[in-house]
């Protein structure tokens, strides 16, 4: 959809500002009431979702044209679908996720573009990754195991690193350890070494549509040839992507986080969890795996009103509003682990404050993304827990910077590192 | 128009460069739609508040200060908002410089033992009952909901909301107000001015409240509210609403001495006399007729789906065809929703008791599809925290209240005349009509929405009748303000008096600027002596006139 299709969204808000809180019923604080981190950091109405429908309205009705604050507010947002969330407490027929990131789109089609964007992205074009480094290391960090290479081997199911885990040298051990838990729980599994590629979501949520699409339907394509079934992946941004991008554009495989495979395992006896692992955690629920991580549901249709003016969609339209997001299966995992004591941060599951590190706010505001992880961190620390753990490579990193900034007495851990201990 | 650099220097010398903007687009971020909430004006298709100056966004009281005391050298008005919930908080006219209070939001102090909390203005009712009930405090929460500031409905509103019976208006709740005055000079009002704790807006000497606030508040027109105390209740639940479910049908489990009921009456007559005798017994903690806001053929399909996160309003038609879901919505046709609080079990089996022992006497029940664990934990929930208050806006986005029935229960509920029916079936039977030509949602007429005791104690009840339009749809906003015509036509021709939905056309005009004097001048004779008193006190207090029209004056 274009952006003119979400003016009737624009004229709908009605400037609530449910969009600023997490949703009112589950608030517990004063401290952490705070559900938006773009108009938590920067404050102008402009940064929440109701300002940037009346933003784009301006655009569009150009009542205003792209200046560097309008710039500002398109991409000082982290895509993190609070906004949805709280806003879809009340209401059937907004959707301001989908019509921000549509904004994006637009901007980067008419050239306002940020240059630590572009950088980003031009690299993303030649190296197939978001991380700056050469495509010919991409499978580096699943040397020493011995692993299925797809194409040239077969296997039931592919492991997708995603770019983080495959560069990120403090995190590829994560990687290394999602994959051989796997292996040895009997899962036939392959990876695609140097041949995978950035699923692209990220580009995605940038504003980068068009790489974005070409990336998608290389993957596919280089799926489907592979005779390609089921994939897991442990990074959240490639599990949504791969979830919920890619089946827009044809893809038609079985995607799991490493988080849903790891617990069926371990409910079906295949992974054992029995060492005791004395540790009290909190868990940070990655957008992209909760409120962002519901199953794709496909649908064509139109709006229609019924009795006069309910505004309604024919087919029956999916809703997605957090409701179906992976909550449960890192809490089953973590609450199976012996010695492991799972305590709550106040802001959870679909209400779960954003770890700073999407939408493309970690290359272009640093700081606005270091201020979002620090918040979580102090939330985190609230809660009496030692470790801060998580299920997605671009939360851990951003945590991890964020305590080293803060100098403050967290571990940042994956989930998979517990379950190793565990084992 | 955008201020002159060198005004605008001066303003970001006072806040800093991050916290003021003139830039057009964020401007247009400030304006609000007069299609949309409760403005009772219009509804207006496409018209939008005029387009501020600059935004600020001071974080301290001496900031606020020395902007108000810019804004009279340079002879700019000045229009303060905190939660920017309805068009009150919107400029009327250009070279005005808008203050978003959102950076002041801290509650600077909670008195567990003389139970009052001390809040700037940008502290919402949800935040404020969070920390409260941590206290076994509980604080009011306004019509508008948990989303809107807690100090806004206390100094420039009256404040009202579905536990006023319990815990009163927030203009009756006021305890201590300081007000930056249009001449930029600090007031504190009641003992906190007398440096005293915040435990009375009313002296030492002669009561200054009155004043500041004026008759209904001042609506962001007179000065800036920068702080305030406001009085707290007792709460007799746990710490933290244990709330439960998928979003968006939260629900709350609670101890048995906190329930909640739907009740129905057989007349109309009943449902008045219930609410006598409830303020009269001194029961209850929350009384609204809530969910009628949805429409009287339409509640029990919606009270079903917002309960149930795996529906969406694409299931309303076929709910409405469901005999079961009739029969639940017909049983609800004269209710109203009611929480009762015991502050021991003795109190709350009382309460219970004479509640039951009412509804002998009144023709009234509890309705049982309400006591079904999801619909009741959820109800309770609503009802407590008002967290869903925008579901006003579920259909289309865009609702206003008429009528405005207000007074004695027996104003909406009984006949004018004998043989005619009660007003509250007149209007239903106008709106139902109105409702045929398609431009409003057909809810059944009755959308009639309100509390049961608008002020502590009770003793009050009014009603506004919500109708539901398409804020996109030309048509159907227009046939909205035709609509709203004919209803204040026919309220006058009846002799019941202008309803809500034109209540502030005395301040905003169609093309979303200042009434003209005279209309102005016509529509707020009825307040008389008061709002020329207002016109002393504004004189008095606002020489450059930095305020705007929504505080009542008449010359």
């Amino acid at each position: 959809m274009a952006l003119e299709d979400y003016k009737p969204d624009m004229e709908r808000c009605s400037q609530c500002s449910y969009c600023k809180w997490i949703p009112l019923d589950q608030v517990k604080s004063w401290r952490f009431a705070k559900g938006c981190p773009s108009i938590a950091y920067n404050n102008f109405l402009s940064y929440s979702a109701r300002g940037r429908f009346a933003v784009a309205l301006s655009l569009l009705n150009k009542q205003s044209t792209y200046t560097d604050r309008v710039v500002d507010v398109i991409y000082k947002c982290t895509t993190c679908g609070s906004c949805d969330v709280s806003d879809k407490i009340c209401r059937y027929n907004l959707e301001p996720l989908e019509m921000i990131q549509e904004l994006k789109i637009r901007a980067v089609e008419d050239g306002q573009v940020l240059p630590q964007h572009t950088a980003v992205i031009e690299h993303l074009k030649k190296e197939n990754n978001m991380m700056m480094a050469p495509a010919a290391e991409r499978g580096d960090w699943a040397k020493g195991i011995d692993v299925k290479i797809v194409p040239a081997e077969k296997a039931e199911v592919l492991f997708h690193a995603g770019c983080s885990y495959s560069y990120d040298k403090d995190l590829q051990e994560t990687a290394r350890t999602a994959l051989t838990i796997l292996q040895k729980a009997g899962v036939d599994i392959g990876i695609m070494g140097k041949e995978e590629s950035c699923c692209g979501g990220r580009a995605y949520d940038t504003g980068y549509k068009e790489e974005f699409t070409q990336l998608a339907e290389k993957n596919i394509k280089a799926w489907n040839d592979a005779g390609v079934k089921t994939i897991v992946t442990p990074c959240a941004d490639g599990y949504h992507t791969l979830m919920r991008l890619y089946p827009k554009l044809g893809a038609n495989f079985e995607v799991y986080h490493t988080v849903q495979y790891f617990d069926r395992l371990i409910k079906e006896g295949k992974i054992k969890l029995t060492k005791t692992v004395p540790m009290r955690v909190t868990y940070h629920d990655p957008c992209h795996l909760g409120r962002r991580g519901e199953p794709y549901v496909p649908w064509e249709g139109k709006e229609k009103k019924v009795k006069g003016q309910i505004v309604i969609y024919e087919p029956r339209k999916p809703r997605y509003n957090g409701a179906w997001g992976v909550y449960e299966p890192p809490r089953d995992i973590l609450n199976s682990i012996p010695g492991v004591e799972l305590v709550e941060m106040e802001r959870i599951k679909e209400y779960a404050w954003c770890c700073g590190a999407g939408g493309g706010t970690r290359e272009a505001y640093p700081e606005f993304s270091n201020w979002t992880a620090t918040e979580r961190i102090e939330e985190a620390k609230a809660t009496g827990a030692e470790a801060l753990v998580t299920a997605c490579p671009w939360c851990e990193r951003n945590f991890i910077d964020a305590v080293n900034s803060l100098g403050a007495d967290m571990k940042v851990l994956d989930i998979t590192d517990l379950v190793k201990q565990a084992i | 128009m955008t201020l002159k650099k060198e005004i605008y220097q001066e303003f970001e010398d006072i806040v800093g460069k991050n916290n003021i903007s003139d830039d057009l687009a964020l401007l247009d971020s400030y304006r609000y739609c007069l299609a949309h909430t409760a403005i009772h004006l219009g509804p207006y298709y496409r018209v939008y508040t005029p387009r501020g100056a600059a935004v600020l966004l001071p974080g301290s009281v001496e900031e606020v200060q020395a902007i108000v005391r810019l804004c009279n050298k340079h002879k700019l008005r000045v229009k303060p908002s905190s939660t920017f919930w309805s068009a009150w908080g919107y400029p009327l006219e250009d070279n005005t410089v808008q203050l978003d209070m959102r950076r002041m939001d801290r509650i600077l102090e909670i008195d567990e033992k003389n139970m009052y909390a001390v809040v700037e203005p940008h502290v919402i009712g949800a935040i404020l009952q969070a920390e409260a009930m941590k206290l076994g405090l509980n604080t009011h929460i306004h019509g508008p909901g948990s989303s809107c500031s807690c100090l806004a409905s206390a100094t420039a509103l009256a404040g009202f909301g579905p536990d006023s019976m319990y815990m009163g208006q927030h203009s009756e709740n006021l305890l201590g107000v300081e007000w930056v005055m249009p001449d930029g000079e600090i007031l504190r009002v009641g003992a906190a001015g007398s440096g005293l704790d915040w435990y009375t807006c009313d002296g030492p000497g002669p009561s200054l409240k009155g004043l500041v606030r004026g008759g209904q508040g001042t609506f962001g027109g007179l000065g800036v509210f920068t702080k305030c105390a406001l009085k707290l209740y007792p709460w007799p639940g746990p710490a933290n609403l244990p709330v439960e479910g998928k979003p968006p049908a939260y629900k709350v489990k609670l101890p048995d001495n906190i329930r909640g009921y739907t009740l129905a009456f057989s007349t109309w007559k009943g449902w008045a006399d219930c609410c006598y005798m409830i303020w009269e017994a001194g029961i209850g903690y929350v009384a609204h007729r809530q969910y009628s806001m949805f429409g009287r053929d339409l509640k029990g399909a919606m009270v079903r789906i917002l309960s149930d996160h795996t529906k969406t309003l694409s299931d309303i038609e076929e709910m409405l065809k469901d005999p079961e879901i009739q029969k639940f919505t017909k049983e609800m046709q004269r209710d109203f929703q009611i929480v009762i609080a015991g502050m021991t079990p003795r109190d709350i089996e009382w309460q219970d008791k004479v509640l039951d022992k009412i509804l002998e006497e009144t023709g009234g029940w509890k309705v049982k599809g309400m006591l079904e664990p999801d619909l009741y934990n959820w109800s309770l929930l609503y009802m407590l925290r008002l967290g869903h208050k925008n579901l006003n806006l579920v259909y289309a986005g865009g609702y206003d209240g008429c009528f405005g029935i207000g007074g004695t229960p027996d104003f909406g509920t009984s006949a004018p005349s004998e043989g005619e029916p009660e007003r509250v079936e007149q209007a239903t039977e106008f709106k139902k009509e109105w409702e045929k030509k398609g431009n409003i949602v057909a809810a059944g007429g009755d959308g009639m929405m309100g509390g049961i005791g608008g002020f502590g104690g009770g003793g009050h009840a009014m009603w506004e009748n919500f109708t539901h339009f398409d804020p996109h749809d030309k048509e159907s906003t227009e046939g909205t303000l035709e609509f709203f015509g004919a209803t204040s036509e026919f309220g006058k021709q009846k002799g019941w008096g202008p309803g809500m939905e034109k209540m502030n056309d005395y301040a905003r005009w169609t093309d979303g600027r200042t009434t003209p004097k005279e209309i102005r001048e016509k529509l707020l004779s009825g307040g008389g002596e008061a709002f020329r008193y207002q016109r002393k006190f504004k004189e008095a207090f606002d020489p450059n006139a930095l305020g705007d029209g929504y505080y009542r004056t008449l010359d």
